[in-house]
């Protein structure tokens, strides 16, 4: 059992990166700074019920995803399997690596400007069913185990959406470039 | 491309997250010491998900920290009524 009077000592910490998340999971900084409060609260009043010594991070992010789910998907649409349409494997890999015929150092500076700015939006632009596990696995670095918990969904399940989710992650991060005239193809 | 590409392909994220079985894991390092084209994308793919992971996070408002601060004092005092 945790005792309530460390709570502030012990999760303020994780503020920083809590904020974050939320933000990719609300896309507006209001929305995001209303989310982490709540967790917040909701934490502080149930930190009893956490056991001393466990996953304080993935405690807060599973109290963090719930709140944005309870708070917010009820304002959406259903979100589709299907939104994302075909995509091919190794993506970005591809449509930078094969047509040029580019060294492999070539290659990861290439990424390194593609990507820069763009990984945000690319992010933010992903249906929520796939922005959620990804955004939980590659910037926050959670296992599918724990993301299963998280979004109370099969394991399975999380990785198929992983596999979508990153793969139009890529197409987004593509096709963010192209509109930049990074890609060197014509519009 | 021939079957182990296929598999080293299919494997590409459970291996860099490492969530693959000890089998498969075995089965795709096998594969990439004598692949240079599934090399070359794994690696490809281990960068692009670094730089996710380095990128994908925004700096919260500085007052945040006493916003929550102020927000779990409160809570503690109406505890203690």
């Amino acid at each position: 059992m945790a005792d309530q009077a460390d709570f502030e000592g012990d999760a303020m910490q994780y503020a920083p990166q809590l904020y974050s998340a939320a933000l990719r999971m609300t896309r507006n900084p209001a929305d995001a700074e209303d989310v982490v409060q709540e967790t917040f609260l909701k934490a502080y009043r149930a930190y009893d019920t956490f056991t001393a010594g466990t996953n304080l991070k993935a405690w807060l992010y599973r109290i963090l995803t719930n709140t944005y789910i309870n708070k917010y998907r009820k304002q959406q649409r259903r979100p589709s399997e299907t939104e994302l349409g075909d995509l091919q494997d190794l993506y970005l890999y591809k449509r930078l690596g094969e047509p040029s015929g580019a060294t492999q150092s070539a290659e990861a500076d290439m990424l390194d400007a593609f990507v820069d700015e763009g990984i945000i939006e690319a992010l933010e632009s992903l249906p929520e069913n796939f922005r959620m596990p990804v955004l939980l696995a590659d910037v926050e670095g959670f296992s599918y185990k724990e993301i299963a918990e998280m979004l109370d969904i099969p394991i399975g399940t999380v990785m198929s959406r992983l596999h979508r989710g990153r793969k139009a992650l890529q197409r987004k991060l593509w096709n963010l470039a192209e509109a930049k005239g990074l890609t060197g193809t014509t519009q | 491309m021939n079957t182990g590409c296929d598999h080293a392909i299919e494997y590409v994220y459970q291996y860099l997250d490492e969530e693959i079985s000890f089998f498969q894991r075995s089965r795709v390092q096998v594969h990439l010491r004598k692949c240079a084209s599934c090399t070359s994308s794994y690696d490809f793919e281990r960068r692009l998900k670094g730089l996710i992971n380095d990128r994908g996070r925004t700096e919260p408002p500085p007052e945040l920290f006493d916003t929550l601060r102020a927000l779990i004092d409160e809570e503690r005092r109406k505890g203690e009524l």
